[in-house]
């Protein structure tokens, strides 16, 4: 009977504390994400964005998805980037409206994907 | 995390509520929840190995969760004896001294043919033979035998009316006719064949008779052309 509760309440906090630490893990790299990808987005809307600045947003998302893949699927990572990707090369182009829409794209992705891992009704079921 | 968690919850909820509603039948020697666990476990730890975009933690969480699961429904049904007949169900007595309880059989979902079945699985051939048999939770089939129920299995007995039909096989098999076991039935007082549950015959002329909601009864009678097997 201890034994059991002892391991109920053990895999009870460990559980609790994972989903902790995803929600404001998971919740934290995409606010901070979407800064850096804002801050851009005003810089090409501007047209004073370069290939370093594309770039450095996008070695900086490099280093977030190696730890964010640990807890979310890689299927929605490889949605931001694609679209980084194509944006970066944009912005090497100077083809500064093009690259604005795939940064809103990106700006949309990091606002609702990490809604998707919320305990929501919509995403329980 | 929250959300593989809650599925899981639901998943496993649904497969014992499914399991329980099953009855007997689908249940071999484990409790309904070990058994949902044992479908369950399986596919949770080979989805994420086998697909690389879900992160390995998804498969993790869901097993520790079905872990928590199991260890709250064993305590439930050691320490909560209401809970422990919701959770695992209860025996179910399909045969006593009336015969066959009908209803206890439709509630778990099996038929006649499946109690003869599981009496011959168990060493009896006869359905006279057993006082009482029953299905245990775990589906598993215990029968008490009567004292001289060796002495009753001399021949086969085989079924002739299962559930209000007749078993043209069985019939073509022993070479009877079906007018011979209306004139039984008449004779017995069974106005129609629907309203029988069973009738099995052996090769010495036993008969074992239960129409539907009645007692058995057993009799002897002489094949015509004094046939036996």
């Amino acid at each position: 009977m201890v034994k059991s509760l002892s391991a109920i309440l053990a895999s009870l906090v460990l559980l609790l504390g994972a989903a902790l630490f995803e929600w404001f893990y998971v919740g934290d790299q995409f606010d901070s994400f979407k800064e850096e990808v804002e801050t851009l987005a005003l810089k090409a809307e501007a047209e004073e964005a370069n290939i370093e600045d594309a770039k450095a947003v996008q070695s900086s998302w490099e280093r977030r998805k190696e730890k964010l893949h640990v807890w979310i699927p890689h299927n929605d990572i490889a949605r931001i980037d694609e679209y980084l990707a194509e944006a970066v090369r944009l912005v090497g182009e100077k083809q500064y409206a093009f690259a604005v829409s795939k940064l809103e794209i990106i700006l949309h992705l990091t606002e609702c994907l990490p809604d998707t891992y919320r305990p929501a009704i919509e995403n329980i079921l | 995390m929250v959300l593989v968690t809650i599925r899981t919850a639901i998943i496993f909820i649904v497969l014992l509520i499914i399991m329980r509603l099953m009855g007997k039948r689908q249940i071999g020697e484990m409790q309904p929840f070990e058994l949902v666990i044992t479908l369950l476990i399986a596919e949770l730890a080979c989805i994420p190995m086998a697909d690389v975009s879900i992160p390995l933690l998804y498969g993790i969480i869901s097993v520790l969760t079905i872990f928590v699961l199991h260890e709250i429904m064993t305590l439930l049904d050691l320490k909560l004896k209401p809970l422990k007949s919701f959770i695992s169900g209860k025996p179910s007595v399909v045969v006593n001294k009336n015969g066959i309880d009908d209803y206890q059989l439709k509630r778990n979902n099996l038929d006649v043919s499946d109690l003869i079945e599981s009496l011959r699985t168990a060493g009896y051939f006869s359905l006279d033979a057993v006082d009482y048999a029953l299905y245990e939770a775990n589906g598993t089939f215990s029968a008490l035998p009567k004292q001289d129920y060796e002495q009753m299995q001399t021949s086969l007995p085989i079924v002739m009316i299962d559930n209000g039909k007749y078993d043209q096989k069985n019939l073509e098999i022993t070479g009877l006719e079906q007018s011979f076991f209306d004139g039984i039935l008449k004779e017995q007082n069974v106005k129609n064949v629907k309203d029988v549950l069973v009738l099995t015959a052996d090769g010495t002329g036993k008969i074992y008779l239960q129409v539907k909601k009645h007692k058995f009864s057993t009799f002897n009678v002489a094949y015509p052309g004094g046939k036996s097997w």
